[in-house]
């Protein structure tokens, strides 16, 4: 096209020419662009604009009325709601120790997969498989089967003499079993660390080896620190993910967060006050708070990274 | 599943659903105006040629049976009015009010919908429902057929906002099979929660626990308003505030942990399942209790999960508490084009003869008492029991209330969470009351 022909000999050009260049090289670039900037503009960034708005009203998903009633939804919030602090307890807690155990099982499994041996392939695409089908609500479904009172998972249980407990609809254990469903998709994160452990230089193991460190030495003191660039990455995904959980708990519960309200995830909560109680711009409010909070959370993380994230191109400058 | 992304993790659902949302509120800022705007001409539009093309949308929830008579209803006005054609959107109940809901906010409500109780004051009074007062003053959707009761039923702020589809009224549905094996009377229609408590108590026992007793009622709103009912109280005040104590849901789940005590009711995971799930669920299909307690008209349904024989009685106490209730509405759109044709179409699937017999009792009893006739002889044999109870209490009916307040369906939900939390031992009877009304006036008010 004319465009890309111009582009060329721009640069070697007087300075006008190239400005010019640079001007007809803009809008192509955009029209290029278009379909992204159409599905982002369209589907994200205004809507979420709007909702910013929406939560400073007093709008509701069937109402008419969009009054301004400033902070009062983000008032409420905080101080009207106990709901929402129960909601915030659940996810907090639900990340806090799904996310940590899902890493190490990633890990570990990495690392025994990380040998090259007969089967390793075929081993590792087994494990990334729950990753690729473990967020779907049919899965979901066989896990709250799995863990009823006459699931699988008891049976196996009672093999052993174990009485078991109905699981998914005990409110103690509900929330444990979501988590071992999240814990059970380690192998997304597992995938990149493997990437990861690819990546460390195995002179040194050698040459630790040849110093007489033991196994938990040289993890300690080689793949941990190599790694830490890779377990951050994985951190950061992982919690933002788990404090977005939905779909399982949806499923698990039946859409109500209970036994009791023990599954009472936060987007769990904000779905709720959006679709059932129409509450949209009370909804919007929560959005927002989430969306600050992961965004603060995620900020922390990036600062405490720089005491333990160890890069190895900063170390060769 | 998701093949094609090679990089799907367990966040793509809950950023699937964000996007949904974030969706959502684009469209209903581009579409609210527009609907806004649309709905403004309407009326100079009525007087049209009669033979133009119409199609009007027709939005419903239910199972396959429904489908297919509502269809085939649809299908015989078509063969009358050949202008007429419908849309049909049809799906279980799970997501339904979400679409509707949606919908409606994007100023594109389907012309004709159905509501229960729970949504009819939750719809009318947002305005998305159209005022149906003009077509039953004038005939346009006859009346003279239905119970005044079922009609009003239907009213909200004084305006008809949704025509019976049919009626129905609570039910306990129980296991004569299992009843007849332990040597046990049946349940009737008269008896006091004592008495079926006792029955549950004695089924456990001679069953050796192998059957629980009866299903625990205590988080099923029905089962508590009738309660209230029997004592002359209401669950809510005429003008739509909740209008139960502390003291009363206190008795309430009293009488549960009391029954519980006495092994006359299931452990509390499978009630809980029982309660939010469907009807292949229920503790009388799986045999794991001698009694459920739902809509009289879902014995037929109840019946095709289990071989056990099952039979259908009136909730336990004076059945004045009972009343005959609109099982489900027909409602039309403020925003249809076409409002005249809308109540047309209603009146046909309510009163026409041909219409009834296509729909028999699926959505329960007829509204048009001269169709219940017409159908009578049409029915299958737990058809039958059902329309059998509810002509029985037909003369024990106390007046119907007025239909429950906008913020109903949250004090459903939550009184579900209320009872479950005493039924798993987290929180006394007094507890639980006490945060079942705080939470369920904030709904209803707000």
């Amino acid at each position: 096209m004319a465009v890309s022909a111009a582009v060329g000999p721009g640069r070697a050009g007087s300075t006008g020419k190239a400005r010019r260049a640079r001007w007809r090289e803009g809008p192509a670039g955009y029209v290029f662009l278009s379909p992204f900037l159409l599905g982002f503009m369209g589907i994200t960034a205004i809507p979420m604009l709007y909702s910013l708005y929406l939560s400073f009203t007093n709008y509701e998903l069937l109402g008419q009325t969009y009054d301004w009633v400033g902070l009062r939804n983000y008032r409420d919030l905080f101080t009207n709601d106990p709901q929402f602090w129960h909601a915030v307890q659940v996810t907090v807690l639900f990340a806090f120790v799904a996310v940590p155990l899902k890493l190490a099982a990633a890990l570990g499994v990495a690392m025994l997969l990380n040998r090259e041996r007969r089967g390793t392939g075929v081993l590792r695409g087994l494990f990334y498989l729950p990753s690729l089908i473990g967020g779907s609500v049919a899965v979901a479904i066989i896990w709250r089967a799995m863990f009823d009172r006459t699931g699988a998972f008891n049976s196996l249980l009672a093999v052993f003499g174990v009485e078991g407990k109905p699981w998914v609809n005990d409110p103690d254990w509900a929330l444990e079993t979501l988590m071992l469903l999240a814990i059970w998709q380690f192998g997304a994160p597992m995938v990149i660390f493997l990437a990861g452990l690819k990546q460390v230089p195995t002179e040194l193991y050698e040459a630790a080896a040849v110093d007489g460190a033991g196994p938990w030495r040289r993890f300690r003191n080689i793949t941990l620190p190599m790694l830490s660039p890779v377990i951050f990455f994985n951190l950061v995904l992982e919690t933002i993910n788990g404090f977005q959980g939905f779909t399982s708990a949806f499923v698990l519960s039946d859409g109500t967060g209970g036994p009791t309200d023990s599954t009472l995830m936060y987007s769990l909560r904000l779905y709720d006050q959006a679709f059932t109680e129409y509450k949209m711009a009370y909804a919007s409010a929560m959005a927002w708070v989430f969306l600050l909070a992961i965004g603060l959370l995620t900020v922390l993380l990036f600062s405490t990274g720089r005491l333990w994230v160890h890069y190895a191109d900063e170390e060769g400058a | 599943m998701s093949p094609g992304t090679p990089h799907a993790d367990p966040a793509r659902p809950a950023h699937r659903h964000r996007t949904r949302y974030l969706a959502l509120l684009t469209a209903a800022a581009v579409a609210l105006p527009l609907g806004l705007t649309a709905c403004g001409g309407d009326d100079d539009k009525q007087s049209a040629d009669p033979n133009r093309k119409i199609e009007l949308q027709v939005f419903w929830w239910g199972g396959p049976a429904r489908a297919e008579n509502t269809q085939k209803v649809l299908d015989l006005y078509t063969q009358k009015h050949p202008n007429v054609t419908f849309k049909i959107e049809q799906q279980p109940n799970a997501g339904y009010f979400d679409k509707l809901a949606t919908r409606a906010a994007g100023g594109n409500a389907p012309d004709i919908f159905q509501l229960d109780d729970g949504s009819l004051a939750e719809y009318a009074k947002r305005n998305v429902t159209l005022d149906l007062t003009k077509y039953v003053k004038n005939n346009k959707i006859d009346t003279k057929d239905i119970p005044k009761g079922l009609i009003d039923y239907g009213i909200v702020d004084g305006k008809n906002a949704g025509i019976a589809a049919a009626q129905n009224t609570p039910g306990m549905i129980y296991d004569k099979t299992v009843a007849q094996q332990y040597g046990l009377e049946e349940p009737k229609v008269g008896w006091s929660w004592e008495q079926m408590i006792a029955w549950g108590e004695q089924l456990s026992q001679k069953s050796g626990g192998q059957v629980q007793g009866i299903m625990d009622p205590s988080a099923d709103y029905k089962a508590l308003w009738l309660w209230l009912r029997q004592q002359d109280k209401e669950l809510y005040t005429p003008d739509g505030k909740v209008a139960v104590s502390t003291e009363d849901v206190t008795r309430w789940f009293e009488l549960w942990v009391d029954a519980r005590k006495r092994k006359a009711t299931p452990t509390a995971d499978l009630i809980h399942t029982a309660n939010t799930g469907d009807v292949s669920k229920q503790l009388v299909v799986t045999k794991q209790a001698g009694a459920s307690f739902l809509w009289s008209n879902q014995l037929a349904e109840l019946q095709k999960s289990t071989k056990n024989t099952l039979g259908v009685s009136a909730y336990p106490g004076d059945p004045k508490g009972q009343f005959a209730r609109a099982s489900l509405y027909w409602a039309g759109s403020r925003t249809t084009k076409e409002p005249d044709t809308v109540a047309d179409v209603i009146n046909f699937i309510v009163n026409d003869p041909d219409a009834a017999k296509i729909q028999g009792v699926e959505r329960g009893l007829p509204s048009n008492l001269k169709n219940r006739e017409i159908v009578a002889p049409t029915l299958s044999a737990p058809e039958k029991a059902t329309v059998a109870l509810e002509s029985e209490l037909n003369s024990k009916f106390g007046k119907a209330p007025p239909v429950p307040p906008k913020g109903h369906v949250k004090l459903r939900s939550e009184l579900i969470t209320a009872a479950e939390t005493v039924q798993y031992g987290k929180a006394t009877p007094q507890q639980a009351a006490e945060d079942f009304l705080a939470k369920a006036k904030a709904a209803v008010s707000g």
